[in-house]
């Protein structure tokens, strides 16, 4: 891909493509995808002085002026008014026609020219050719007829076409425009510029210039632009843009800030704490960016065919041509040929995709779900069957530990040892550790070069020495022993459904041996329950992989209500199982929480991980949800297959719309003026299609009334309302 | 023919509705440094902009009733005899609609809300946000440019005129029905540009009454036109039939 074709247009967000091209708007080099975006936009960034912004629209304006005043005439020439005793004026009317359809055509259709040109140097047609032809053949042949004094004007349908298509992509970019308004404030992070304090002065650097340690002012209303510590000032932060969540939070002086949240309140002096294009902000607003400028496959489809669609027009609209000219004057066939070039235009096609797209991703990302790419979305709307992690994703993976049974040993030792070995690790069970020796006041056993065995638990030294934790499969591929009474109180601990970690290390250059046993709980998630009942109300089959055992698994199988959950399983065995559903499914997700299931994650068609803190760039994951934002899965699934029942609709409807006028202009049943109004409406319906997922409901919280979390969430705002809190906010952050 | 001093008076009254929105524009648009024959060039050149487009969809609407009413006529095609007696249904049935909607409109600059809010929705606001940009651009076209898109703003007076033109079935009626509406805004408008917000908003509250009133009589008239026999209007004596 060129960098042409994977800019993101100033305007409306969306890929630049084809028919894009740049222009100068406020001494900004600016791209766009298209004419109307240009105008659009200049419209709206046109503030005051800036004239080449209003030109644009003087230039639809005049351009209008002088085309309605053609159509005026013409219509009063076609409706008779010149017919009777008033013939003698119709060689007057009809140079005046001409006089007022020259300038109309030069201003109307000099973009679309200048489109055509630049895309013809570049050996490629594109749509803007069919209008600009069909145009100019209808203003030279009436140019013609006037000097000649002799057969039809068509100068209305010149100008009125020109004007109908440049008001059409007018529209069309306005309503792309708003489609986007979602991402705006995610994609802000590129282009911001932060206020440095350097001694007395203070100048205007672009974000990613801020290193850390640098100071920088902001003022109240504003959006923080890096990552720091608050050094002066105190204030109220909303950080909806980071987590998804509007809520106002009180920082002062020493608490940390989040790039990207809005200073609501007080004016604050910050030291940046990182460089600034390393905020979680800069990675959300580089993988939005990613998103926007991938395409999925039926937008690839889509633009495939309008490629070939223009050359197979203009072929049709010669034969047309050739066609009428048999049995009808060359005026009335060149009129059907024309009508045959306008209605063809496949806008409406090209965008029939990308719009929707931006719209499911900027609504997404607006309650903190980040997606990879639209080929993603349409993944998950087309997928059959719904895979879970067990824990971390739908348990809290905070577990507890609840039961230590040692061999010989103090727990004392084993706890200390237990927490060096997992001070190392991410995963849940580390915490549970770490807080229980903390609570016994212990200090970690200092731990060497400790391994993640992956699915089986850890390993490192200590003095040299093998320690290592994890399941009873690891002690044996160590070939260490079990003790019988260990394995027999683990065998119990397992019954009841928690999890069960072994520990045993070597001593004095002796073969090792497990020591002791822990059993840890892991509450489940409130909202678990009627989040997969949702799930599979949406139609979707519901299965549970867990590298847990399986008195967990099926505890937490039993309590939900999946159809199918297999338990004890590795990475590797995780991905074969959904190879297998993937025959015998079709498209499948997989959730996780995308800490130890990068694997899964990655085989299946979405991988989705909740709540994830690793670095965006590396995730495997193709959605990423919130912290705590598994409720939010019935949701996104039903945004995914309204974004995808969406665009198969436009599609539809274009290609429908498409070929039936194509006909009906074929036959001669079209008339130009009617078949560019046409088509300026497809475009328009388009548009207004895509825009209706706008008004799909937000995300509401699942059995918020039954739900045991109905006591830990009353005292937060509920998530409708931080969703209309969080509107309140941009517009703030906008105004 | 009092048809159209009628119009002329909606469009005079009804102007007093426009000062609200039109007329800030026509304030905004000000005085041009170089002088008042400058500005009184700014200012017609707006309202000629203007008015072509009422003309515009004055002319669009007159067609399009002809175009209604001559494919009514051509489907019923069975004899000259008939083409004239389906012409003159459709234009009733044309009449009756228009009739309709004007007086929907009149209700609501009674106060009768409801429409107001259906008229001011996406393709309003853009436009409006649009014109800002214009407003304070040197130059010739802006004024022009700017008339011609604020013709194009959602106004009931507006939709209420150009069902008016639309049953008059007639491409030239159309036009003349919106010229002279147009015409009778003219000065007020005009007015506007040059002498500012003169006028107390007491009497920019009449003005909007008086044009509900103009539209309300006018709709009525229109109404009738579609439901009364034809006996009641005389026949070729119709002052309301003007081919």
């Amino acid at each position: 891909m060129t960098p042409a074709a994977v800019a993101l247009c100033q305007h409306c967000l969306l890929p630049v493509g084809r028919r894009g091209f740049a222009r100068t708007v406020n001494g900004e080099s600016c791209r766009f995808c298209c004419y109307g975006c240009c105008i659009a936009h200049q419209v709206k960034s046109g503030s005051g002085d800036a004239s080449e912004a209003a030109w644009f629209l003087v230039r639809l304006g005049v351009g209008s002026f002088l085309s309605m005043n053609i159509m005026l005439f013409s219509l009063l020439v076609y409706s008779g008014a010149f017919n009777g005793p008033d013939r003698r004026v119709l060689p007057t009317i009809q140079l005046l026609l001409w006089a007022l359809a020259t300038p109309a055509v030069l201003i109307l259709g000099e973009p679309f020219l200048r489109e055509t040109w630049s895309q013809a140097r570049q050996g490629r047609l594109t749509s803007s050719a069919l209008i600009v032809l069909g145009s100019l053949a209808a203003y030279v042949y009436s140019t013609l007829a006037v000097f000649q004094r002799g057969g039809h004007l068509y100068f209305d349908t010149a100008s009125m076409v020109l004007m109908l298509f440049t008001l059409g992509r007018y529209l069309e970019a306005t309503g792309r425009a708003r489609a986007s308004r979602d991402l705006a404030p995610l994609l802000a992070a590129e282009r911001e510029l932060a206020t440095v304090v350097e001694g007395a002065q203070e100048h205007r650097r672009p974000v990613h210039e801020v290193r850390a340690g640098m100071l920088i002012r902001v003022k109240p209303g504003e959006r923080i632009p890096v990552d720091g510590l608050i050094v002066e000032g105190s204030t109220h932060t909303d950080e909806a843009v980071i987590t998804g969540e509007s809520r106002q939070i009180a920082k002062s002086v020493g608490a940390p800030v989040l790039a990207g949240s809005i200073n609501l309140d007080g004016p604050l002096l910050i030291r940046s704490s990182g460089a600034g294009g390393e905020s979680r902000w800069a990675q959300i607003c580089r993988s939005v960016r990613e998103a926007l400028r991938q395409s999925s496959r039926t937008q690839r489809i889509a633009d495939r065919l309008v490629g070939v669609f223009v050359p197979i027009v203009l072929a049709l609209a010669g034969v047309t041509l050739l066609y009428w000219m048999q049995s009808l004057p060359l005026d009335q066939a060149m009129l059907i040929a024309l009508s045959v070039l306008v209605v063809a235009c496949p806008c409406a096609v090209g965008l029939a995709a990308p719009m929707a797209h931006s719209l499911g991703i900027g609504q997404l990302a607006r309650h903190g779900c980040l997606v990879r790419s639209p080929g993603a979305l349409e993944a998950l709307a087309g997928a059959r069957l719904i895979a879970f992690d067990k824990t971390g994703t739908l348990t809290l993976g905070r577990p507890k530990l609840v039961d230590l049974a040692s061999d010989g040993v103090a727990e004392e030792e084993v706890l200390a040892r237990l927490a060096g070995l997992e001070r190392h690790s991410e995963h849940g069970l580390a915490q549970a550790i770490a807080t229980a020796a903390i609570a016994r006041g212990l200090d970690p056993t200092a731990t060497e070069d400790v391994r993640i065995v992956p699915g089986r638990g850890l390993r490192g030294h200590v003095h040299g020495e093998t320690v290592a934790a994890g399941s009873a499969a690891l002690m044996g591929e160590l070939g260490w022993q079990l003790p019988p009474t260990l394995s027999k109180r683990a065998d119990e601990m397992a019954s009841t459904g928690h999890s069960v970690v072994f520990v045993g290390w070597c001593e004095n250059a002796r073969a090792g041996r497990a020591r002791a046993v822990l059993s840890f709980d892991d509450t489940l998630l409130p909202e678990v329950e009627a989040t997969i009942g949702a799930l599979r109300g949406l139609g979707l089959m519901v299965t549970l992989l867990s590298g847990d055992h399986a008195g967990a698994a099926a505890r937490v199988a039993a309590t939900v209500g999946v159809d199918e959950w297999q338990a004890g399983m590795l990475p590797e065995a995780k991905r074969a199982a959904l190879d297998q559903y993937r025959e015998r499914y079709g498209a499948i997700a997989m959730v996780g929480d995308g800490l130890n299931d990068g694997p899964g994650l990655a085989c299946a068609d979405v991988g989705i991980a909740v709540g994830s803190a690793t670095d965006l760039a590396r995730e495997t994951a193709d959605l990423v949800l919130p912290a705590d934002g598994l409720w939010l899965l019935p949701w996104v699934l039903g945004r995914a297959r309204a974004v995808r029942s969406t665009i198969l609709a436009n599609l539809a409807w274009a290609f429908g719309y498409n070929l039936i006028a194509l006909t009906c202009a074929a036959l001669g049943l079209l008339q130009p003026i009617l078949a560019a109004a046409v088509m300026a409406g497809s475009s328009l319906m388009v548009v207004l299609n895509s825009l209706r997922l706008e008004r799909l409901p937000g995300p509401s919280y699942p059995g918020v009334l039954q739900s045991p979390a109905a006591a830990q969430t009353a005292s937060e705002p509920q998530p409708r309302e931080q969703g209309q809190g969080r509107e309140l906010a941009m517009l703030k952050a906008e105004s | 023919m009092t048809y159209y001093p009628l119009l002329f008076l909606a469009g005079f009254a009804g102007s007093f509705h426009c000062i609200g929105m039109c007329g800030g524009f026509a304030c905004a648009l000000g005085a041009d440094p170089r002088g008042a024959g400058a500005t009184s060039v700014r200012h017609v050149l707006y309202n000629t902009g203007r008015l072509t487009t009422y003309c515009f969809l004055g002319g669009l609407a007159g067609g399009l009733g002809q175009a209604i009413c001559t494919s009514l006529g051509l489907r019923q095609d069975l004899g000259t005899t008939f083409l004239s007696a389906s012409l003159d249904a459709g234009q009733r049935a044309l009449a009756v609609v228009a009739g309709l909607l004007m007086i929907i409109m009149a209700l609501s600059f009674f106060g009768l809300r409801g429409w107001h809010r259906a008229t001011n929705s996406f393709g309003g606001s853009t436009l409006v946000i649009s014109l800002r940009s214009l407003l304070r651009t040197p130059g010739y076209g802006a004024p022009l440019a700017f008339g011609v898109l604020n013709g194009f703003l959602p106004c009931p007076l507006v939709y209420a005129m150009v069902a008016q033109a639309a049953s008059t079935v007639d491409v030239l009626s159309g036009i003349l029905t919106m010229a002279v509406f147009g015409l009778g805004t003219f000065p007020a408008m005009l007015a506007m540009g040059h002498l500012g917000r003169l006028l107390a908003p007491r009497w920019r509250t009449r003005g909007v009454r008086l044009a509900g009133g103009f539209i309300l009589a006018l709709g009525l008239v229109t109404l009738g036109r579609g439901i009364l026999p034809m006996a009641a209007l005389h026949g070729s004596h119709n002052p309301w039939h003007f081919t």
